[in-house]
């Protein structure tokens, strides 16, 4: 992203809803999903709120701006649509986010001061990255340190075959169901666009 | 992921978030996984 002109902070507006945007996370759990959480993509790595909203942050300089700031890549992102996060590294859950406070939109997306996620789904990450559908997920791989996997019959099946270790399999639909009652959220119907 | 270029700032009144009072304790999985090193 290029520098910005001053100028352009000067296009603003108020809004009473929250934008309701695209988003995916990395999941974490313990062994008996007692505690499962999502994680951020890229950034800080700290697991997103439970029950609590999520707040951007920044450190980078100047120090103590306003964040998200408008020259900045700080805050919480999400994405108008789910077919650009196909290119997201290694999804485990696909979902929609509510974000509010100060929120930057962008041509293809935002990032906000304030996030919850709204509604979300398990996603085999070879699925969503080859048909951006993300897939009826059949088992969830925990790896070592807690990372979880979720992947679809076929991709578990070349995945044992190729030799890539999955860790301990737990049923999708129970690490599913943790995560929606953690979050209290409902789950992810479908990846069309809402209007 | 890129967002592309920024367009302008939106100022939304923070809200309160939607959640039930009470609800269901996650289901859980009997843990008999051997303890991982480390």
């Amino acid at each position: 992203m290029g520098t910005i002109p001053a100028s352009l902070e000067t296009f603003s507006s108020s809004a009473t809803d929250p934008i309701l945007a695209w988003r995916t996370w990395t999941l974490a759990g313990s062994r008996d999903l007692g505690q499962v959480r999502l994680l951020p993509i890229a950034g800080d790595g700290k697991p997103w709120p439970v029950r609590d909203p999520a707040r951007a942050a920044c450190r980078r300089p100047p120090r103590h701006h306003i964040v998200p700031g408008f020259g900045c890549r700080c805050g919480l992102h999400a994405t108008r649509a789910p077919d650009p996060l196909r290119r997201t590294r290694d999804p485990a859950v696909l979902g929609t986010v509510a974000l509010w406070g100060r929120v930057i939109e962008h041509e293809h997306g935002y990032r906000g001061e304030f996030g919850y996620p709204q509604r979300l789904r398990l996603a085999c990450y070879l699925c969503f990255w080859q048909w951006g559908l993300p897939g009826a997920c059949e088992v969830v791989a925990r790896r070592v340190g807690g990372r979880m996997v979720p992947l679809c019959g076929p991709h578990l099946e070349l995945s044992l075959r190729y030799g890539y270790r999955v860790g301990r399999l737990l049923p999708a639909g129970h690490v599913e169901q943790a995560l929606l009652s953690t979050y209290a959220v409902d789950v992810l119907r479908s990846v069309v666009p809402e209007r | 992921m890129d967002i592309g270029a920024p367009l302008r700032i939106i100022e939304i009144e923070p809200v309160s978030l939607p959640l039930p009072e009470t609800l269901p304790e996650p289901e859980r999985i009997p843990d008999t996984e051997p303890a991982e090193p480390g």
